[in-house]
C-alpha cells in the first residue's frame, strides 16, 4: 500500500518539474520541431524513404526517445543534487520515509518527465507528419520503461555528483553520443558491417529500435530483445541507485 | 516511563577520521525541557544528527520513546520534530506548500495538515507570507518558519538546534515563551545552544558536552552548586581581627578592603553575615551577591571558556 508520505514525496517531485514547464517541457519540444524541420524537411528529401517511411517519419521515434532519456535523467539528477547542495535534502531524510521510498520518488519524478516529453514529441510528430501509431500500448510501455531506467541513472549520478558539471558531463560525453550513435537519424542497416556490429553494443540503440517498432512497425533488431534490454537497464539502475541511497552513500555522513 | 531519548555508548567517527562522539550515555525523560550545552564542534549537532537519522552511527544505540532510531526508524522519526541550525529550504515552493508537504511526509492527513499549517503560520506571524517563497523572507522570518514547520506534524519530541542563533532580542523572547508553552503542553524539548543564559533560563536539566564527551549532567542548580562559586562580596570599612573572629564557620578571604565569602544560597545568609560584621564595629559599605553560572561550571570542568 502506498503511504501518505511516499505519495506526498512523489507529488513534490511531479509538481517541481510541472511548475517549471518552460524549462522542463517546452525546450525539448522546440528542439524536436527544429530537428524535424532541419533534418526531416531539408535533408530528408535527399535521403528518400527508409523501410517504407519518409525520413521525417523515420526520425520521430528516435527524437521521442532522445527527449525521454535526457529529460528523465536530468530531472532526477538535478532534483537530488539541488536538494543535496542546498542542504534541504535533510528535510526529507529526517522523515519516516525509507531510503527506498525516497529513491523511488526521485525515479518516478524523472520517469514522469521523460515519459511526458517523449509523448509530446510523438504528438508533435502526429501533427507535422502523416505517421500513425502502430502499437500504442507498446509505445506507452517502452517510453515508461526507458524513462524509468534513465530516471534511475539520474538518481545514481545525483548521488555521486559533487558539482553541477558532473551531471552535465554524463550528458555531454555519454548520453548524447550514445543517443546519436543509437540510430536516431539512420538505420544501422545503412552502416558498414564494422560500425553496424559496434552499434549492437550500444544499449540506447535497442531502446530507440524498440520505440521505432512500436510507432512505425519497423525494426533493425528484434523488438523483444530491445524491450528486454530496456527492462534490464531499468532493473539494474534502480537497484543500484536504491541500494546506494538507502545506505546513505554520499547522502549521510 | 519510557525515556523520550535514551543514548547508550554512542560513538561517531566521520570518514576523515574525526571522532565527533566518544561514547555518550544520556537519558532525557518524557516531558523534560533538556539542554545540550557545549562549544562549537563539541558534538551537539552530531548527537542531534544521529537521533534524527541524518548521521550514521559508528557504535552504540539511540532510542526515541523506546524505538531504535535505526531498526525502527519510522516510528522513531514520526515522533521527532527538528528545527535544524542551518536555514536551508526547498526553494521551489511557497511557505504554505512547504508546510503541507512536510506534514504529508509524516503521513498527516491533508485536512489536519491544512489546519496545523494555518494555525502555526498564524502563531509565528507568517500568515501574510504564506504564498511567498522562503528566499523572500528575512533571516528572523526564516527562523520562525523553520520552527513552525518542525511542529506541523505535532511531534512529541521537539529538537531545536541553536534556535536563537543570530535572532534579535524580541524574537528570542517570543521563541522562549513559545518553547515554554510547548513544554507545558507535555512535549519533550531538547535545546542545543551555546548561549549559557538561555539554558539556565529554560532548561530543567542540562548536559554539557565537550570534545565528544558528556562532562556534566544535571539541573542547572545542581551543576552550579557543585562548583561552589556562589557567595558574597562585601566592601568593609574598619576590618579587624574581631571582625574576622565573628565570621568563624564561613569560608572567606579579605583583601584590599573587600571581603569574599563562599556560601551556598547567599541571599539567605546575607542578613546573618552583615549582622556579625556590624556587631564588631566594622561598617558594611557595599554588598554584591555572586552566583555561579553554567559558564563557571564549564570553566571548572574544562579549564577554558565556552566560546574559546
Amino acid at each position: 500500500m502506498i503511504s501518505t508520505g511516499f505519495y506526498t514525496f512523489v507529488t513534490r517531485e511531479l509538481k517541481r518539474f510541472l511548475s517549471l514547464y518552460n524549462q522542463t517541457l517546452v525546450p525539448g519540444l522546440l528542439t524536436t520541431v527544429l530537428y524535424i524541420v532541419v533534418f526531416g524537411k531539408s535533408l530528408g528529401s535527399r535521403i528518400g524513404d527508409i523501410k517504407g517511411h519518409s525520413y521525417m517519419e523515420f526520425i520521430i521515434p528516435g527524437l521521442a526517445m532522445m527527449n525521454a532519456i535526457t529529460n528523465a535523467y536530468s530531472n532526477s539528477a538535478s532534483s537530488l543534487f539541488q536538494a543535496k547542495i542546498m542542504q534541504f535534502l535533510d528535510d526529507i531524510l529526517i522523515t519516516p520515509l525509507s531510503g527506498l521510498e525516497i529513491s523511488l520518488g526521485y525515479i518516478i519524478g524523472g520517469a514522469a518527465r521523460g515519459f511526458i516529453n517523449g509523448i509530446l514529441v510523438l504528438v508533435m510528430g502526429l501533427l507535422l507528419t502523416d505517421i500513425s501509431l502502430a502499437h500504442p500500448v507498446l509505445i506507452v510501455v517502452e517510453l515508461l520503461v526507458v524513462s524509468w531506467a534513465f530516471g534511475a541513472v539520474g538518481l545514481l549520478v545525483g548521488i555521486f555528483a559533487k558539482t553541477f558539471d558532473n551531471i552535465q558531463l554524463l550528458v555531454n560525453f555519454f548520453l548524447t553520443p550514445l543517443v546519436f550513435l543509437g540510430g536516431i537519424f539512420y538505420s544501422i542497416d545503412m552502416l558498414p558491417p564494422l560500425w553496424r556490429n559496434i552499434s549492437l553494443f550500444n544499449p540506447l540503440y535497442y531502446m530507440i529500435n524498440g520505440l521505432r517498432y512500436a510507432v512505425l512497425d519497423i525494426a533493425d533488431t528484434s523488438p523483444v530483445v530491445s524491450f528486454l534490454v530496456s527492462v534490464a537497464a531499468a532493473v539494474i539502475f534502480t537497484l543500484a541507485g536504491a541500494i546506494l541511497f538507502s545506505r546513505g552513500y554520499r547522502i549521510k555522513e | 516511563m519510557t525515556p523520550a531519548v535514551e543514548i547508550k555508548g554512542l560513538y561517531k567517527r566521520y570518514a576523515g577520521g574525526v571522532e565527533a562522539l566518544k561514547g555518550i550515555d544520556l537519558v532525557v525523560g518524557q516531558g523534560e525541557f533538556f539542554g545540550l550545552l557545549g562549544p562549537n564542534g563539541a558534538g551537539k549537532t552530531t548527537t542531534i544528527g544521529v537521533t534524527t537519522g541524518l548521521v550514521r552511527i559508528t557504535e552504540g544505540s539511540v532510542r526515541v520513546m523506546g524505538y531504535d532510531v535505526v531498526s525502527q526508524f519510522r516510528q522513531a522519526r514520526q515522533l521527532i520534530g527538528l528545527a535544524a541550525q542551518e536555514l536551508n529550504f526547498d526553494w521551489f515552493f511557497s511557505l504554505w506548500d512547504l508546510m503541507i508537504l512536510q506534514a504529508g511526509y509524516y503521513g498527516v492527513p491533508a485536512k489536519i495538515a491544512r489546519k496545523n499549517a494555518g494555525r502555526l503560520l498564524e502563531e509565528f506571524g507568517l500568515s501574510a507570507k504564506r504564498d511567498v517563497k522562503v528566499r523572500a523572507l528575512s533571516g528572523g522570518m526564516k527562523r520562525r518558519f523553520q520552527i513552525a514547520r518542525s511542529l506541523v506534524h505535532e511531534p512529541q519530541l521537539v529538537i531545536m538546534d541553536e534556535p536563537t542563533a543570530g535572532v534579535d532580542v524580541e524574537l528570542r523572547h517570543m521563541l522562549w515563551d513559545y518553547l515554554r508553552r510547548l513544554n507545558k503542553e507535555g512535549r519533550t524539548i531538547i535545546l542545543t545552544t551555546h548561549y549559557i543564559e538561555e539554558a539556565e533560563l529554560l532548561c530543567e536539566r542540562v548536559a554539557i558536552i565537550d570534545n565528544g564527551r558528556i562532562i556534566a549532567d544535571g539541573s542547572p542548580a545542581q551543576l552550579m552548586a557543585g562548583i561552589k562559586r556562589d557567595g558574597l562580596s562585601i566592601t568593609v570599612e574598619g576590618w579587624s581581627d574581631q571582625a574576622a573572629a565573628g565570621l568563624d564557620g564561613y569560608d572567606y578571604t579579605f583583601k584590599d578592603g573587600r571581603l569574599r565569602i563562599k556560601v551556598v544560597q547567599p541571599e539567605r545568609r546575607l542578613a546573618d553575615i552583615v549582622t556579625r560584621i556590624a556587631a564588631t564595629g566594622a561598617v558594611v559599605n557595599d554588598v554584591t551577591i555572586d552566583h555561579a553560572s553554567l559558564e563557571d561550571v564549564f570553566i571548572e570542568l574544562t579549564g577554558r571558556r565556552m566560546d574559546d
